[in-house]
C-alpha cells in the first residue's frame, strides 16, 4: 500500500515537473521524411539542442506535397497564436505558393529568419565548347532550342535561373530548352553529352566534377563557393543572384514577446561554433537573416518569383 | 584482380568484426521488418537512422544501411506470397505466382525459392559490383533518354503476358494504372493535371497508396464478402514445407537469369529494381516448358522476379559507388550519409578509404549470407503465421495498410483514395479484371512519359531520335518480337499441322 | 443464388459505363490543359489523352461484351468461395472498417482508429468476440504508433482531441 502510494507520488511529481519545465517546440516540416527541407528542420532542432540555445524538447510533424503549400496551409489553419509552433519554410514554398494559387502565404505568418542558402551551378560536359558564362549567353541567344539543359523540376530555381539567363543574353525567355529531370540522372546525362548544359545545387556537382567529366562555369551565390574555383555570374558581370534559401517561420497572430524569444534564440544558434559546423558538414551557405529584414526579403522574392514564373510560361 | 581479391580480404577482416557482424545483424532484422510493412522502404528508414549513427564508426553505420537495403527485400516477398500484398514496389510480380503457390500449399517452397533466390542473386550481383563496377558504371553515360523509353517499352510487354482470361479487361487494367499516373504536376512543364483543383493531388497518388488499396483492402473486402464459413486451415501444407527436387531443377535457371537482367538494369541511373521483375516474369514464362502452370503457381514466376529484384539492388550500388550517382532514393540517403561521414563516393573513394569501401562490399556477402540463415528457418514459421485464425490476419492486414497508407503523409486525402480505390480493386476481383497490369501502368506509364518528352527536346521534336542509337532499334526490334513471336509460332505450327493432314 | 442474380452478376454492363465515364473525365480534363509544348513536339495533355482515350474505348467494348452475354466470372480465391452468396452485411462491415479512418482518423487518432477498424474487420469475417477484438487492435495500433514514434514518425497526435 504505502509503495504504491509513493509511486504514484513519484509519477504525478515527474508528470508535474515535465509540464512545469518543458515548452516544446512544435516543428512542422512541409516535406515527407527525408527531403532536403526535412533534414534542414531536424539538423537545426538538433543544433539548438547541442549548442544549449533551446533544450525543452522538440515535436516534428512531416506534411508533404505541392512545394510545401500543403504544409503551409495546415500550419496557418492549425497553429494560430500558437508561440512554439514553427513551420521549416523556403525559396521553393514562395513558388509553390505563386504557381499553384494558393490561398494563404507566407504573408499569413511570421517570419523569423532565413538560415541558409544553397546555391546553384551551371555546368557543361568536359568537352563542351562552352568555357565561360559570356559562352552561355551567346549560345542561348544563337539559338535557345539548340542548348538544352537540365535540371530539376518545372517553375524550380533551376527552370527560373535559365529564364534570368535567357533575358540576360536577349534571347526570347519561351524558347529556351529546359529539360526536367529528379534524382542523379541528371549527372549521367550531362555526363553522357545528352544535354548541353544543366543546373542543379552547387553541392551536387561538386563532387562529381572532380571526376572530369563535366566542367562548372558558374556559381550563383554572392560570393565563390569555398574549395571551388568557380567564378560567380556576377564577378562575370551578369548581375543574377539566386538560391535555394531555408528559413522558419512562426504561426499567425504570434505574441510580441514571443516572436522576440525566438529571434533571440536563432541569433544565439546563429553565434554559436555547433551551427558553425552543421553548416560545414551539410555543404549549406550561412544565409542569416531575421525578423523585419527577413520579412521583407520575403516579400522582394515574391515579385521576383511572380515576374519569372510569368516569363518561363507557368504562371498564366 | 589479385590486387581486388587482397583489397576483399581485408574488407571481410572488417566485416567480420564481431561488432560490424551484430549491426549487420540489427540491420538485415530492421529490413526485414520493414520489408513486411508497405510504404516504409529502406529509403526512408535510413534516412530516419542517420543521426542515430552519428555516435558509431562509419563502417558499422554502413554495414547496417547494407543489411536494411537487402532485408527489406526479403521482408517484401514474405508478404507478397503469403499474403498477396507486396510491401514495395519490386515485389508485385512476386505476388502474382508465389500467392498462387501458398494457396496450393506450397507457401513454403515459394518462400525458400524466393530467399534462395535472392541470396544466389544477391551474392551474383555483390560479386560484379566487386569486380565489374567500373566497366558497369560506363552504361550510365551510354544510355540516353531514348534508350531508356525502349527499355520501357520492351518491359510494357511484360502485360501481355499478366492479362488474364480476357484482353478487353487486361487492357482496361492497363489503361486505368496509366490513367491514375498522370494525376499531378507535370514536371516537364509545372502545368498540373486531372487535380480537380485539389492541393493534395499536385504530387499525384503515392505508389503506395494504390499498391495497399488494390491488393490489402481490395481483398479484405473480397473474402470478406464472399468467405465459406466453415472453419478450417488457412493453407493446408500440401507436400511437404519445402523445395522438392523438381522446385530446384525449375528454379536454378530462373535465379541466374534473373541476376543476369536485374544486376545491368539496376545499375542504370533509371532502371530501378521494378523493371528487372516484369522482364525477368516476362522471361520465365516464355521459356518455361509448363507455360499453362503460369497464373495457377509457376515457382519459376517466383525465382526469376525475386532474383531480378535483388540483384538490382546491388546494381544500384555501383553508380553510387564509382560514380557518386545516386539512382535511386534509397541510394540518394546513401550518399547523404556518406557526406554526413565527410566522405564522397566516387573513384577517389577506392584511393581515399579503401577500408570503408571494402568493408561495406564484404558486408554485403555476409549480409546476404546472413539473411538465407535468418529466413530459411523461418520460412516454417512464416508459413505458421497464415494458421492465425482468418478474422485476425485479415483485421492486421487492414492494419498494416492504415499505417503504410497514413504514416506517409498523414493525408486525409489519401484515406479517402485507399477507401475509393480499395472498391475498384474489391470489383476487380468480382468480375476478374487482373490486378497486374494497372500496377505496370501505373509504374512505368510517367516513366516512359518522361523519357519520350525528355528523348524529344534534346532532339527538339524529330521522332527518328526514338529509334537513332543502336541501343534503342535493338531493345524495340526486341520488345516487337516478344509481343508478335508467339502469334507468328503458332500459326507455323498450325500451318505444319495442316499441310501434314 | 437465383438465376437472375447470377445473370445480373455476369453481365456488369453498369462496368462498361464507368470505365467509359472515366476515360470521358480524362478526356475532358485534357482539353483544359494549357498546351506548352516547345520543342517536345508532345504537351502535358497528350499522356492524359492516351489514358482517356484508350479507357473510353475499353468501356465501349466492355459494355458490347457485356450486352453479348460475356461471363466475368469471380476469381477463385482462397478461402472465399466464388459460387457461395456474397454476403452484403459482411462486405458492408469489412467496407466500415476501411472507410472508418475518415472519421475518426484526424479527431481520435491512430492507436483508437485502428482499434476500430480491426474490430469492424475482424467481426466481417464473423468473430464475435468483440471485447477481445477492440482490445487486440487498440494493443497492434499503439505499438504500431510507438514503433513508429522511435522511428521519428509522428503519425499523428496519439489522441488529437486530448492535445
Amino acid at each position: 500500500m504505502l509503495k504504491k502510494s509513493f509511486l504514484t507520488g513519484v509519477i504525478a511529481l515527474a508528470f508535474s515537473a515535465g509540464l512545469a519545465a518543458a515548452e516544446p517546440a512544435k516543428v512542422l516540416i512541409p516535406a515527407n521524411p527525408g527531403g532536403g527541407w526535412d533534414g534542414a528542420g531536424r539538423e537545426t532542432m538538433a543544433a539548438f539542442n547541442k549548442s544549449g540555445v533551446f533544450t525543452d524538447g522538440v515535436s516534428f510533424t512531416n506534411k508533404g506535397g505541392a512545394a510545401g503549400t500543403i504544409g503551409l496551409a495546415e500550419f496557418v489553419r492549425t497553429a494560430e497564436g500558437d508561440d512554439n509552433a514553427l513551420l521549416v519554410t523556403g525559396v521553393i514554398m514562395v513558388g509553390g505558393v505563386i504557381s499553384n494559387k494558393t490561398p494563404v502565404s507566407l504573408d499569413n505568418t511570421t517570419p523569423l529568419a532565413r538560415m541558409t542558402n544553397e546555391y546553384n551551378a551551371i555546368a557543361v560536359p568536359a568537352d563542351s565548347p562552352i568555357k565561360t558564362p559570356q559562352d552561355f549567353l551567346a549560345a542561348l541567344k544563337a539559338d535557345p532550342g539548340a542548348l538544352s539543359v537540365g535540371g530539376g523540376s518545372a517553375g524550380g530555381v533551376d527552370h527560373v535561373l535559365l529564364a534570368l539567363l535567357a533575358k540576360q543574353a536577349g534571347a526570347p525567355v519561351d524558347k529556351i530548352n529546359f529539360v526536367s529531370f529528379s534524382g542523379g540522372e541528371i549527372l549521367a546525362s550531362l555526363g553522357g553529352g545528352k544535354i548541353k548544359a544543366a543546373i542543379s545545387g552547387a553541392s551536387e556537382f561538386r563532387d562529381f566534377a572532380k571526376s572530369g567529366r563535366i566542367r562548372l562555369i558558374a556559381v550563383t551565390g554572392p560570393t565563390r563557393v569555398e574549395g571551388l574555383d568557380v567564378p560567380t555570374l556576377k564577378e562575370s558581370g551578369i548581375p543574377i543572384e539566386i538560391g535555394n534559401w531555408r528559413g522558419f517561420v512562426g504561426a499567425p497572430g504570434m505574441s510580441e514577446a514571443g516572436r522576440k524569444t525566438w529571434l533571440d534564440r536563432f541569433e544565439k544558434l546563429h553565434a554559436s561554433d555547433v551551427w558553425k559546423e552543421a553548416l560545414k558538414a551539410h555543404g549549406w551557405e550561412d544565409a542569416y537573416l531575421a525578423g523585419d529584414e527577413f520579412k521583407a526579403f520575403i516579400k522582394a522574392e515574391e515579385s521576383n518569383w511572380t515576374t519569372a514564373l510569368k516569363d518561363v510560361g507557368i504562371l498564366k | 584482380m589479385m590486387d581486388i581479391l587482397q583489397q576483399l580480404l581485408a574488407g571481410f577482416a572488417i566485416a567480420l568484426q564481431p561488432i560490424n557482424l551484430f549491426w549487420a545483424l540489427v540491420g538485415c532484422l530492421l529490413g526485414t521488418a520493414i520489408g513486411v510493412l508497405p510504404g516504409i522502404g529502406p529509403a526512408l528508414t535510413i534516412a530516419l537512422l542517420l543521426p542515430v549513427t552519428a555516435q558509431v564508426a562509419p563502417e558499422s553505420a554502413f554495414i547496417m544501411f547494407a543489411g536494411i537495403l537487402y532485408g527489406a527485400l526479403y521482408g517484401g516477398s514474405t508478404t507478397s506470397i503469403l499474403l498477396n500484398m507486396p510491401g514495395e514496389s519490386g515485389s508485385v510480380m512476386t505476388a502474382i505466382e508465389g500467392n498462387r503457390m501458398a494457396r496450393n500449399g506450397r507457401g513454403a517452397a515459394a518462400l525458400a525459392t524466393s530467399a534462395i533466390g535472392s541470396f544466389v542473386a544477391g551474392t551474383l550481383g555483390t560479386l560484379a559490383l566487386t569486380f565489374l563496377a567500373p566497366t558497369i558504371a560506363e552504361l550510365a553515360f551510354i544510355f540516353g533518354p531514348e534508350d531508356y523509353f525502349a527499355l520501357m517499352i520492351l518491359s510494357f510487354t511484360s502485360v501481355a503476358v499478366v492479362m488474364g482470361t480476357s484482353r478487353v479487361r487486361g487492357f482496361t487494367a492497363l489503361f486505368f494504372g496509366l490513367a491514375l499516373g498522370t494525376i499531378g504536376i507535370d514536371t516537364q512543364t509545372g502545368q498540373s493535371r486531372m487535380t480537380f483543383g485539389t492541393l493534395e493531388l499536385l504530387d499525384g497518388i503515392s505508389f503506395t497508396v494504390v499498391l495497399v488499396s488494390l491488393f490489402a483492402v481490395g481483398e479484405t473486402l473480397y473474402v470478406a464478402s464472399r468467405q465459406t464459413r466453415a472453419a478450417g486451415v488457412v493453407y493446408p501444407l500440401k507436400g511437404g514445407a519445402w523445395m522438392t527436387r523438381e522446385d530446384w531443377k525449375r528454379s536454378w535457371k530462373p535465379w541466374l537469369r534473373g541476376a543476369l537482367i536485374g544486376f545491368p538494369i539496376g545499375s542504370l541511373p533509371a532502371g530501378g529494381t521494378e523493371i528487372p521483375t516484369f522482364l525477368s516474369y516476362t522471361v520465365e514464362r516464355r521459356l518455361s516448358e509448363k507455360p499453362e502452370e503460369f497464373g495457377n503457381g509457376a515457382i519459376e514466376g517466383v525465382a526469376g522476379p525475386e532474383a531480378a529484384n535483388n540483384a538490382a539492388a546491388a546494381g544500384i550500388l555501383v553508380p553510387l559507388l564509382t560514380l557518386g550517382l545516386p539512382s535511386t532514393a534509397t541510394a540518394a540517403v546513401l550518399l547523404a550519409a556518406f557526406q554526413n561521414y565527410g566522405l564522397q563516393p566516387g573513384p577517389l573513394l577506392f584511393a581515399t578509404n579503401p577500408g570503408l569501401l571494402w568493408g561495406l562490399i564484404a558486408s554485403l556477402f555476409v549480409g546476404n549470407v546472413i539473411l538465407l540463415i535468418l529466413n530459411l528457418p523461418l520460412v516454417g514459421m512464416w508459413v505458421r503465421l497464415l494458421l492465425i485464425p482468418r478474422p485476425y490476419i485479415y483485421g492486421g492486414i487492414v492494419i498494416f495498410a492504415l499505417v503504410g497508407v497514413w504514416g506517409l503523409s498523414t493525408s486525409w486525402m489519401d484515406l479517402l483514395l485507399m477507401c475509393g480505390i480499395g472498391l475498384i480493386g474489391y470489383v476487380a476481383r468480382v468480375y476478374d479484371f487482373p490486378i497486374a497490369p494497372a500496377l505496370i501502368g501505373l509504374i512505368l506509364g510517367p516513366q516512359a512519359e518522361i523519357q519520350l518528352r525528355r528523348a524529344l527536346a534534346v532532339s527538339q521534336g524529330d521522332w527518328s531520335v526514338l529509334v537513332g542509337t543502336p541501343i534503342a532499334a535493338t531493345l524495340l526490334a526486341i520488345a516487337v518480337l516478344v509481343i508478335f513471336l508467339p502469334f507468328l509460332v503458332a500459326r507455323f505450327r498450325g500451318a505444319m499441322q495442316e499441310s501434314k493432314a | 443464388m437465383s438465376s437472375l442474380d447470377q445473370r445480373k452478376a455476369a453481365r456488369p454492363w453498369w462496368l462498361g459505363v464507368a470505365v467509359f465515364a472515366m476515360g470521358a473525365l480524362w478526356l475532358y480534363g485534357a482539353a483544359g490543359i494549357a498546351s506548352t509544348t516547345n520543342y517536345i513536339g508532345l504537351g502535358p495533355a497528350a499522356m492524359v489523352q492516351v489514358a482517356g482515350g484508350g479507357l473510353a474505348i475499353l468501356g465501349i467494348l466492355l459494355v458490347i461484351q457485356a450486352l453479348r452475354g460475356e461471363t466475368f466470372a469471380a476469381q477463385e480465391e482462397e478461402g472465399a468461395d466464388a459460387a457461395a452468396p456474397p454476403s452484403r452485411s459482411a462486405f458492408l462491415l469489412a467496407l466500415a472498417g476501411v472507410a472508418m479512418p475518415l472519421l475518426t482518423m484526424k479527431m481520435l487518432g491512430f492507436p483508437i482508429t485502428a482499434m476500430l477498424a480491426f474490430t469492424l474487420v475482424t467481426h466481417a469475417f464473423g468473430s464475435r468476440r468483440t471485447l477481445l477484438d477492440l482490445a487486440i487492435g487498440a494493443l497492434i495500433g499503439t505499438f504500431s504508433w510507438y514503433g513508429f514514434e522511435l522511428l521519428g514518425i509522428e503519425l499523428g497526435p496519439f489522441i488529437p482531441l486530448l492535445r
